[in-house]
């Protein structure tokens, strides 16, 4: 029955990576707008990928638990670091240089967080002694200071600037936070407490991401402007129909309509080309891989795997659903990216890290 | 418990995603490909050449040349003044002109802008092998309408514009875009259904600059049908020279079938050009759409009305003491005729002769002869914009202006003065009529579209009155030509039969009369009837003269 599970998290993985190499291919092909050698860079990281997630299955998982606090701090550092002397991208500082292969910390945080918390919430928790502490204490202990160290992260990416990595990582913490028992209550009190803070926000939000979401309300605002990429993406989903254009036949892709296709966008892609068949398709696979990660959670004895778990399930829910719902017109543009198939080396080897760690689990269980 | 909310959640996520595909990819997925479709596929209009229109001899009056058009893409212009400079050599004009035009048009990225148009051959040459340095530079082909003849027949064969806006309409179902290019009158207007080339267009695949990628297909345009007409240059050629400086029409008639060998109306225009800077509305054509009182020409036709009804014969006479008293006005003549049958009325155009007709008949019967001979109905002669003129009565008078008819107006009447308005056209084939003995043909200049000789137009009419009166009637037209004292006697020319009547007719007080003859040649190459207009031309003399010169042209020329 293990196997069985790690023969499901493989079997997923590999597929979706190969969905998200065709996909990129056809982005890339006889284009010069998006140069094809992206193919070959993405196809190598996927290769190096999967020997890292196949590496990572066989080590010992408390290793993760022993790293996690340094794994944060060195996160925060690199964080900083990029703030000051990062590459600029686009209009934001979110790449470093290391040794000519540049790397984004920004997608090391939702890892270094994850642990972070699961070591956090699995190690200080003697559910018994709660009534010995005064309610102040259990707040203070059991969200203030944890979400603090969340915020400190957030506000480092948030600076960048990276809305959408910042926003996800909050709802990371929500989730972790809710897994980890605190008591309900004090959830949602900390809830109301932040959407009352939302409406201040607005002023710390750069013009651009301003536009991003009036566009959002609207696209037609400005069609040639800020909303040309949400309408054209939608035009490709939709036009993809059912049973899609074909593979390399997407005209809005193949006629560079489609703007940031390779990356954020890439979803339209798969939706134009391969429709509504190999959209459905895809998001299955995705569902099979994360309801792997829930039955382990489910079964797992030990605080800190579930924890973590939970956490590499929510993370790969949230931005699939943000990413394929942004594509689609139904989110606002917050620049975040589709797990394995969105063109990135960092955050592909990210998530099969995060895959690793499953299949760590997937096997280990008996041990504890 | 926690993970199976979790567990919950995420599922429920999942299931929104879902939903949130199969909306927009299979419930709204045909709006979307339509959109798609759009987005790539623009389509280039190609316009088909026009017909040439050419005359019955195969001279080409309306042909198409190239022209070549300088267009700019704005979103690939790469540097915009080394651009405007090689424009401003090449072309000669100043370097912020072009600027300025190309400012003004430009309307999208992608749109083409025509920075200068109607270039010569040699510099549309030199700008195309440049184009390797100005890659949003290039040249457009396109065609103009040309009339190698300039002014010649320039109100038959009309011109060619932008459709009226408020015409397009009823049109549009006939395939005309908001950008064709129509006859606006004569020949060009009439037959711009056979004319008119039919567009074609290129179906490209642009990407998303709008730039070709791939042609889909192509249509290609079709070229409009050649009109050959039955107008005669070389007539048209005289006639103009003759009305040079003096406003008036001349219509020529072949009067076996109706075909119009020649239509001049002065003063005219050029029709390369279109811009005239005379006065006395050069635009209109005088032929057919110009309405003058006829004058004495009208009494050809009491003349047939009284011997037709029998009212008097041929030796009926009436005594011209050189007035008419009705009343107490006195109604007048030129002479005092004295004695005058029919035949010397004729010759003489005594005045006093016809209104005793006038009385006899009155207008009711003057009337229905002068419908009978095409006046106050159209000809329907195939042009645009044929005027029917007016022959007065009691009926007309009432319904007109609420006012009555006095005998006074029947005198008026029968000397063609008055309110009856006329147009060349009309006289020209009324006087084929009489020649032909009461058979009425069908005036038209159409005579073969694209080599298929059209003969919609040969039908004859005969119509209901006896052959004598013509043949007494003719008898007096050619009496007025070889009579010494006749009114047309300068067209006694040697070796023509020439028969015909003059017309002086009274226009605005103050104002020179209006002077005509119309008349016809018979046995020779042809039997033509014709008509020559002088507006404000003083006496008929002066119709007579034009007209003499004309036939000793044609003679000359052997055309006759």
């Amino acid at each position: 029955m293990r196997s069985d599970l790690s023969r499901k998290i493989w079997f997923s993985t590999i597929f979706i990576i190969g969905m998200g190499l065709a996909a990129l291919y056809s982005a890339s092909y006889q284009n010069v707008r998006v140069p094809p050698q992206i193919f070959y860079d993405q196809l190598l990281c996927a290769f190096v990928g999967v020997l890292i997630a196949y590496f990572l299955g066989r080590v010992d998982y408390r290793k993760f638990y022993d790293a996690a606090y340094v794994f944060y701090g060195i996160n925060v550092v690199l964080l900083l670091v990029v703030l000051v002397s990062g590459r600029h991208a686009m209009g934001a500082r979110r790449w470093m240089e290391i040794g000519g292969f540049s790397f984004q910390p920004s997608e090391l945080t939702k890892l270094s967080l994850i642990f972070m918390l699961g070591r956090y919430y699995s190690h200080r928790r003697p559910a018994l002694s709660f009534s010995l502490l005064t309610k102040a204490q259990v707040i203070g202990r059991e969200i203030i200071f944890p979400f603090f160290l969340t915020v400190i992260l957030m506000l480092l990416i948030f600076k960048q600037p990276d809305l959408g990595t910042a926003l996800l990582l909050f709802g990371m913490f929500v989730v972790m936070l809710f897994a980890s028992g605190t008591d309900f209550r004090y959830i949602v009190g900390f809830l109301g407490l932040c959407l009352c803070l939302v409406p201040f926000g607005w002023h710390y939000l750069r013009p651009y991401q301003k536009d991003r979401l009036l566009v959002f309300l609207n696209p037609n605002i400005d069609p040639l402007g800020a909303g040309y990429t949400i309408i054209q993406s939608k035009i490709a989903i939709g036009s993809g129909r059912i049973f899609g254009k074909g593979w390399l036949s997407g005209t809005q892709n193949q006629l560079n309509f489609l703007p940031e296709r390779h990356t954020d966008f890439i979803f339209s892609v798969i939706g134009e080309e391969w429709g509504l068949l190999g959209a459905l398709l895809l998001i299955y696979f995705y569902f099979m891989l994360v309801r792997c990660g829930l039955t382990i959670a489910d079964q797992v004895k030990d605080k800190f795997g579930m924890l973590v778990t939970i956490g590499i399930v929510s993370i790969l829910t949230l931005q699939v659903i943000i990413n394929i719902g942004m594509v689609m017109g139904l989110f606002p543009i917050v620049g975040l990216t589709l797990p394995f198939i969105s063109y990135g080396r960092t955050s592909l080897l990210i998530f099969m890290i995060m895959v690793g760690f499953l299949l760590n689990l997937s096997k280990k269980r008996s041990a504890f | 418990m926690r993970v199976k909310i979790i567990r919950f959640i995420i599922v429920s996520l999942f299931i929104m995603i879902t939903i949130g595909l199969i909306y927009f990819q299979a419930i709204r997925g045909q709006y979307f490909y339509n959109l798609s479709t759009n987005n790539r596929i623009r389509v280039v209009p190609l316009e088909g050449w026009r017909g040439r229109i050419l005359d019955r001899n195969g001279f080409v009056l309306a042909d198409n040349r190239m022209t070549y058009d300088v267009m700019i893409t704005p979103q690939d212009v790469v540097d915009i003044k080394s651009l405007f400079r090689f424009l401003s050599e090449v072309l000669g004009v100043n370097q912020d002109k072009i600027m300025e035009t190309y400012r003004r048009r430009k309307y999208a990225p992608f749109a083409p802008v025509v920075v200068a148009d109607d270039l010569s051959r040699e510099k549309a040459m030199v700008i195309e092998e440049n184009k390797y340095r100005f890659p949003s530079l290039f040249i457009q082909e396109n065609y103009k309408r040309l009339y190698p003849y300039g002014r010649n027949s320039a109100h038959v064969l009309g011109y060619v514009g932008q459709i009226d806006l408020s015409k397009i309409e009823e049109v549009t179902e006939y395939g005309y875009s908001p950008q064709a290019q129509v006859g606006k009158t004569g020949v060009e207007e009439h037959y711009d259904a056979y004319l008119r080339g039919q567009e074609g267009g290129l179906q490209i695949e642009v990407n998303s600059r709008g730039q070709q990628v791939r042609l889909l297909s192509i249509k290609k345009p079709v070229k409009g049908q050649d009109i050959t007409l039955t107008i005669d240059s070389r007539v048209q050629q005289m006639t103009m020279e003759l009305l040079e400086e003096k406003p008036g029409a001349i219509v020529v008639l072949d009067m076996n079938n109706g075909e119009i060998l020649g239509m001049t109306s002065s003063p005219d225009f050029d029709l390369n050009i279109r811009t005239s800077g005379k006065i006395n509305s050069p635009f209109l054509n005088r032929a057919i759409k110009g309405v003058f009182p006829p004058g004495s020409v009208f009494k050809v036709l009491v003349a047939l009305a009284a011997l037709d009804s029998q009212k008097i014969s041929v030796s009926t006479t009436f005594k011209c003491v050189g007035y008419y008293e009705l009343g107490q006005t006195k109604f007048g003549c030129t002479h005092a005729h004295g004695q005058e049958n029919l035949i010397e009325s004729l010759v003489h155009s005594c005045n006093i002769y016809y209104y005793h007709l006038g009385l006899v008949l009155g207008e009711n019967i003057i009337n229905r002869y002068a419908r009978l001979l095409g006046l106050g109905r159209l000809t329907r002669v195939d042009l645009p914009y044929e005027k029917a003129g007016l022959v007065p009565g009691r009926a007309q008078r009432l319904a007109s202006s609420q006012k009555r008819w006095y005998t006074g107006d029947t005198l008026n009447l029968s000397i063609g003065q008055g309110d009856t308005l006329v147009t060349p056209l009309q006289l020209a084939r009324m006087i084929a009529t009489v020649a032909r003995n009461g058979i009425e043909v069908q005036p038209h200049v159409l005579m073969a579209i694209d080599d298929i000789v059209v003969n919609k137009f040969s039908f004859e009419r005969q119509m209901p009155v006896s052959p004598e009166a013509f043949q007494i009637v003719k008898k007096g037209l050619r009496a007025a030509v070889t009579d010494n004292e006749g009114t047309a006697h300068v067209l006694d020319v040697p070796g023509l039969y020439v028969a015909g009547k003059t017309g002086t007719a009274q226009s605005q007080p103050g104002k020179e009369h209006h002077a005509w003859f119309v008349g016809y040649i018979e046995g020779q190459q042809k039997d033509i009837a014709f008509c020559v207009f002088l507006e404000h031309g003083g006496s008929s003399h002066n119709a007579c003269l034009l007209a003499k010169e004309f036939l000793l042209r044609m003679q000359e020329e052997k055309m006759l």
